[in-house]
């Protein structure tokens, strides 16, 4: 148990380089482009990059939507990429899930729903934060 | 003296949606529109349906709430943008809440 907590400690702070918070709804700014984009920047130059979906952003992980009814590239498609990036953590506050009567229903795989202290502790795991 | 009040932004984020519905008279109709859409799983949304009973006019852009995947009650209008035209000329006043 030791050996594994040392493990984990001293591997923590390469492994969780980037945070990424997305705060705001995907369709009415430019928010939730820019922080794909950046994450997929820094995943592309093989940086761990983890996103995390907070407030208003959890609209951006919710199933069956469709941009293409607003005129605009529905970039939330290339959500799906984040396999193929190795962006492999993806949280989501459940709070804020609870807040807007949505359920669990993601239109990609591998998403953590966390409590506010799970949330703000994974957060905290991290040497440097974006909020979006 | 009737107005019209176009919901557009979030109650979750910005308490315009709150703003709003102080100052919502009986006559008066609300459009929700885009993020104002999100609006609907609001809880001040459950007061403005139960206010005066059902009278204040409700809202709402179909395709703008097909794009964020938010079900219809039946307790709103499902419209579309063309006809928020129509509404401007049948209110006195237009508010744009953003």
């Amino acid at each position: 148990m030791t050996q594994k907590e040392q493990k984990s400690s001293g591997a923590s702070p390469q492994e969780s380089v980037l945070a990424i918070i997305n705060s705001k709804a995907p369709f009415s700014s430019s928010h939730g482009k820019d922080a794909l984009d950046v994450a997929l920047i820094f995943a592309s130059f093989e940086q761990k990059v983890s996103l995390f979906f907070q407030g208003d952003g959890v609209y951006q992980l919710m199933d069956k939507q469709d941009g293409s009814l607003l005129g605009m590239k529905d970039y939330l498609k290339t959500f799906s990429a984040f396999e193929f990036y190795d962006i492999e953590d993806i949280y989501v506050c459940q709070q804020s899930l609870v807040n807007r009567q949505l359920g669990e229903d993601f239109h990609i795989d591998n998403v953590q729903v966390l409590s506010s202290i799970e949330f703000g502790l994974a957060l905290n795991r991290h040497q440097h934060v974006l909020r979006f | 003296m009737s107005t019209l009040h176009l919901i557009r932004q979030s109650a979750f984020t910005s308490n315009d949606f709150a703003q709003c519905l102080s100052v919502l008279d009986h006559q008066d109709s609300v459009v929700l529109m885009d993020d104002g859409c999100y609006n609907l799983k609001h809880s001040l949304m459950d007061s403005l349906i139960k206010r005066v009973g059902g009278s204040v006019n409700i809202n709402i852009i179909a395709s703008h709430a097909q794009a964020r995947a938010i079900e219809i009650i039946t307790a709103v209008n499902t419209i579309e943008i063309s006809d928020v035209v129509e509404l401007t000329f049948t209110h006195n006043k237009v508010i744009t809440w953003q």
